[in-house]
């Protein structure tokens, strides 16, 4: 089977973000790290690849100056191959406009991938609404927040993290799924695999080439603007229970209350 | 001029750290307090292949060089695990085998070496030849198809856990000057008339230093390590890439006691502002911090001489005295800067210091180093 894997390349989140202070979008320029969600997805997609009499694990990725920092780790973590989409026109993409260029990418493949796995969310965005608009591009089911995949006769089965618990969800393939942080445990790269990186493919693409145009993306096709940021409000100091040999009541309800217990 | 890593050191870099990282020191610690050793750590380096980054891919090495050796060494000490026997095992011994080993040598000891399940220690230094190698008093001697080593070995450290030891030995006497022919022998560390007993240091590592006595201890014809005679000069192409690996255990824990300085200074307020703001916390670490760079520089330029095929001597060397006295002067600093915790067990700096001190006068001494780089790069008259 082969699985594609939708891999965000972001600012390293050991350095403070910076906002463009015209668009409020993020600075990307400079070097980019894979975002740490998506090496959840990246190892999924190489068990499922191994448990599965093997195939190809494709990454998608788009990304500002071509920039194939966070692809190489995930290629040498075991990928098998990339497709990389980088335009200037891509700049202020929304998510939808980050949905039909991933849609696009994946039919580029051939053969079609059997499932296409992505992280809930990315660290430097938070929309977490890609994958789903992907799915519906594609035509394809899509079941988010699986914290275990597993296939088996041609479909795929996917606990679905609730608030609750989990749901069993299965689903027809091919779909589009996105896999919890902590789903799997992301190896590091072996140093052959290290070295083996550097000569995989990567396909490279832009606006044009993916048959898409210039208004469907980028700050000409975004439906969503930022119109005003504002400083997160700072943490207040939080309540201290003080214990008169009572305080195990305090904890209890206030653990009832936030619907942890 | 590019001081740039390749995409592959970066990889290299990052996933070694990620390994350590999940390691840790406090891990590092409770080892060496047990008295234990940190299998877990060296067997996951292994399977990686990081063991291995400089040997032949033919004998399951990565097939790059020394500077990504002293990658991996550095970034494992810069998560608080400085790992003496990279030194020791990789750096000396599988260079030893990979340059001048035969065939069946390099089949039998390369690939587990690589993938960390052998282990190999060292053993040049006497009781009475410590940096003057053409005084070494082991001797083998050659008769009816065996050889037999008869001596003593000092400070010979890992031979606990190593499968095998290198030993240095003198295999006859240079007419002209008198000085020890010498040879390199694998010797088990379970062959017969191998004898070691451990010499009790204060030094929190869970690397032990051991005498080794050789008595009549019997080893077959294959157990020749290169060219009969030629010891010396094919030791020489080991001892840089030791000093280079000193060099970036010492870099690794001078970043380590760095950043736990650094966010001590910067948390720690004891009156209205955090420490790091006051000039006489900061400005020591800037300097530490200053000569720690200059250090991790000259270790680039020495590992890439090495790897280029260039006398790679003089720089390994400055590197080897530089990290030294960096690492030392930052972990110092770091401790001064932690207060009275500097000192406690749980902040994990003072445990270092054992280690970090170390490196001052092995691999090779700070004052063998000066008096190198007076003679050979000075043009000074001779010392010794």
């Amino acid at each position: 089977m082969n699985v594609a894997v939708c891999v965000k390349q972001i600012p390293d989140p050991v350095e403070p973000y910076a906002l463009d202070s015209n668009t409020h979008s993020l600075v990307r320029e400079g070097k980019l790290v894979l975002d740490d969600s998506d090496s959840y997805g990246v190892e999924m997609a190489l068990q499922l690849v191994e448990a599965n009499g093997g195939g190809e694990v494709v990454l998608l990725s788009m990304a500002p100056n071509n920039e194939m920092g966070g692809l190489r780790t995930a290629l040498a973590m075991g990928a098998t191959s990339a497709v990389l989409v980088s335009d200037p026109l891509l700049k202020g993409s929304d998510a939808l406009g980050t949905a039909k260029v991933l849609a696009a990418a994946v039919r580029t493949l051939d053969p079609l991938p059997d499932i296409v796995l992505a992280a809930t969310e990315s660290t430097d965005g938070y929309t977490g609404t890609t994958p789903v608009q992907l799915a519906e591009l594609l035509g394809w089911p899509s079941v988010s927040f699986a914290k275990h995949v597993e296939i088996s006769g041609g479909t795929v089965k996917v606990e679905r993290q609730t608030e609750a618990g989990y749901d069993d969800v299965t689903s027809p393939l091919p779909a589009v799924i996105t896999v919890t942080a902590g789903v799997v445990e992301p190896r590091y790269p072996s140093f052959k695999g290290i070295m083996a990186a550097r000569g995989k493919p990567v396909a490279e693409h832009t606006v044009a080439s993916l048959g898409l145009s210039a208004d469907e993306v980028g700050f000409l096709g975004a439906r969503q603007e930022v119109v005003s940021v504002q400083a997160a409000e700072a943490r207040s100091g939080g309540e201290i229970i003080v214990d008169e040999g009572d305080a195990h009541a305090s904890i209890v309800a206030f653990l009832e209350q936030i619907k942890v217990l | 001029m590019d001081f740039s890593p390749t995409p592959e050191q970066e990889l290299l870099k990052e996933a070694v750290a990620g390994i350590a990282g999940h390691y840790g020191h406090e891990y590092f610690q409770e080892k060496t307090r047990q008295g234990a050793k940190p299998d877990e750590l060296w067997s996951e380096l292994g399977a990686g292949g990081y063991l291995g980054v400089h040997l032949p891919s033919a004998y399951g090495g990565g097939g790059m060089g020394v500077a990504e050796l002293t990658i991996v060494c550095e970034e494992v000490a810069a998560a608080g695990c400085p790992l003496l026997l990279m030194l020791v095992s990789p750096a000396i011994c599988a260079t030893l085998i990979a340059r001048f080993g035969t065939a069946s040598q390099k089949q039998r000891w390369l690939p587990p070496m690589a993938s960390g399940e052998a282990k190999m220690a060292f053993a040049i230094t006497e009781p009475d030849a410590g940096s003057n190698s053409h005084r070494i008093a082991t001797t083998a001697v050659h008769e009816g198809g065996r050889w037999a080593l008869y001596g003593t070995k000092h400070y010979i450290s890992g031979v606990d856990e190593a499968d095998a030891v290198i030993v240095v030995a003198r295999t006859g006497t240079e007419e002209a000057t008198r000085r020890a022919r010498l040879s390199l022998f694998i010797v088990g560390t379970d062959a017969k008339g191998f004898e070691a007993r451990k010499i009790p240091v204060e030094i929190a590592a869970p690397e032990k230093q051991f005498t080794i006595f050789l008595d009549d201890c019997t080893l077959g014809e294959d157990d020749l390590l290169g060219t009969e005679g030629e010891g010396l000069r094919q030791v020489f192409a080991g001892l840089n890439p030791e000093r280079l690996m000193g060099a970036a255990i010492s870099c690794g824990i001078g970043r380590y006691a760095l950043e736990k300085a650094s966010a001590y200074a910067t948390h720690r307020t004891v009156w209205d502002r955090p420490i790091g703001a006051h000039q006489g916390i900061a400005h020591p670490l800037a300097v530490a911090k200053i000569e720690l760079e200059l250090a991790r520089l000259m270790l680039s330029k020495a590992a890439w001489s090495y790897d280029a095929g260039l006398d790679a001597g003089e720089a390994a060397n400055m590197a080897k005295y530089a990290a030294a006295e960096a690492s030392l002067r930052a972990l110092d600093q770091a401790i001064q800067t932690h207060g009275g915790n500097g000192l406690a067990s749980e902040f994990g700096l003072a445990d270092l210091w054992g280690t970090a001190r170390l490196l001052r006068t092995a691999p090779v001494s700070r004052e063998m180093i000066l008096n190198y780089v007076a003679q050979h790069s000075l043009g000074l008259p001779k010392s010794y």
